[in-house]
């Protein structure tokens, strides 16, 4: 199946057909959740208003963890199948994920304010946010440190592994560090249980964000095959050129 | 000669190899601990020269001085081999390169640990860590910094051949030793404030152990990659 999507001629006719149908979800689903989010839904007998912040926070926190996730499972498809049209995916993926992971950063900061009374708190979740942003840094920066861009890919691939693999065990240390320390002294958002009138726009706003990303990585996708392409092109006329004066 | 026997054999040698090649010239033994001394006399200028708040961080101080003085050093373990073509040579030996790479990640926790104990009464001195401290802490740093060293391998071949490698080294590696730091750290402060630290020190040779694993394999996998160009 993966050799069959993995031509990059047919992904790109089948992204062709693909992308408007996403794109409209995502607005669609983008325009309800803001809708319901910042005027149809109750605020919380705690946070007040504030607890509006929850619907970019608590989707951008998981499509930054969800993002990475994908990123190493594309950089194993590209290390053992050698597939090229994995490695324009997982590189596509990097930069939205940082993004993410910042925007959870700014948006749990901008929250944290007016609930903390700081704009950052040494808390577990946050720290291994911070570090997942350094792995999707460490990433992009690496695969961007050689001469030959298939080097930087692969080398880069590995480390996307080794961070998924490290990752769980961040989070774990992070949680047994903040325990550690101080107890846990944080209200949980929305706590245990959640009325349905926040739970729609939640819902309805992860939809919109995964959808506008993975929009967005097609986007990327195609924009790299064209590069590719460009860069074959120029290849090609060089060469003829050459054996024209030779 | 059984397989076995042979591959120990190999493995003893690489690691009096690497022995010769960082003992002889004592200077990245020297440049280690004189700028990890150079750490904590930054921290304790930094901090002032409160007793009662030195003692709170002490250990902090001691882990961080000890990490960030492997990082520079650990760039050219790999490079030197791989820019003398040691690295072509060996891969095209028998011997596969994980076991290499194992050696290499061990004599190098050696050369890094063997100083440093040696220079930890020093340490002791300078930021007044506590006498009943003392067992715990050279546990903690001999299997902390066998698990940086082992990370440290992985570190020094994901920059093999990379440009600007050794301002990346520690961007890329210090977000996989936090675990170290934070058990490292736990298991000297659970004893400072009179609990049982082997939890922590069980959490860091758990640590260590997954590394001891899987590290040679990367490493080895990234070698074979940056051989190939």
């Amino acid at each position: 199946m993966f050799d069959w999507l993995a031509n990059p001629n047919r992904f790109n006719r089948i992204s062709e057909k693909m992308q408007p149908c996403i794109l409209l979800i995502a607005i669609i689903t983008l325009i309800s959740g803001l809708y319901f989010g910042l005027f149809d839904s109750p605020k919380d007998y705690q946070q007040g208003d504030a607890v509006r912040i929850m619907y970019v926070h608590v989707p951008s926190a998981w499509l930054a963890s969800f993002l990475y996730f994908s990123l190493a499972i594309s950089c194993v498809f590209y290390l053992v199948w050698k597939h090229p049209l994995a490695d324009l995916i997982s590189s596509a993926i990097a930069p939205i994920g940082a993004l993410f992971s910042a925007l959870t950063l700014v948006t749990g900061s901008l929250w944290g304010k007016p609930m903390w009374g700081t704009w950052w708190v040494w808390d577990a979740r946050l720290t291994s946010m911070l570090v997942l942003f350094f792995f999707y840094l460490g990433y992009i920066l690496l695969s961007n440190a050689f001469e030959r861009k298939i080097d930087g890919s692969k080398t880069a691939s590995v480390l996307a592994i080794v961070g998924l693999i490290n990752l769980p065990i961040v989070k774990f240390s992070v949680d047994w560090w903040h325990t550690l320390h101080q107890p846990a002294s944080i209200i949980k958002i929305g706590g245990p249980s959640i009325d349905d009138k926040m739970l729609l726009p939640l819902i309805l706003m992860i939809f919109a964000l995964s959808f506008f990303s993975l929009y967005m990585i097609i986007l990327n996708v195609k924009t790299k095959l064209i590069e590719k392409k460009c860069e074959a092109l120029l290849l090609k006329a060089n060469l003829e050129e050459i054996s024209k004066a030779g | 000669m059984s397989l076995q026997s042979s591959f120990i054999q190999i493995f003893i040698s690489h690691i009096k190899r690497e022995f010769l090649i960082n003992f002889r010239s004592l200077v990245d033994v020297i440049s280690i601990i004189s700028f990890m001394i150079l750490i904590v006399i930054l921290f304790v200028l930094g901090i002032g020269p409160f007793e009662e708040k030195l003692r709170l961080v002490s250990n902090a101080i001691f882990w961080i001085g000890l990490i960030l003085a492997i990082i520079p050093s650990l760039e050219k373990t790999l490079q030197r081999d791989y820019d003398n073509g040691w690295l072509d040579q060996t891969i095209t030996s028998p011997t596969p390169m994980e076991i290499i790479l194992l050696s290499k990640s061990l004599a190098y926790w050696l050369i890094v640990i063997i100083p440093l104990i040696i220079s930890l009464p020093l340490f002791i001195v300078l930021l007044d860590i506590n006498l009943k401290l003392i067992p715990w802490l050279l546990i903690s740093i001999l299997v902390g910094g066998l698990s940086i060293s082992l990370i440290g391998i992985i570190g020094s071949a994901l920059t093999l051949g990379a440009k600007r490698g050794n301002i990346l080294l520690p961007i890329l590696i210090i977000p996989l030793i936090i675990p170290i730091l934070i058990f490292g750290v736990g298991v000297s402060e659970a004893v400072r404030i009179n609990e049982s630290p082997v939890g922590n020190l069980f959490l860091l040779i758990g640590f260590t152990l997954i590394y001891l694993v899987i590290s040679p394999f990367i490493s080895a996998f990234l070698i074979r990659i940056a051989i190939s160009r």
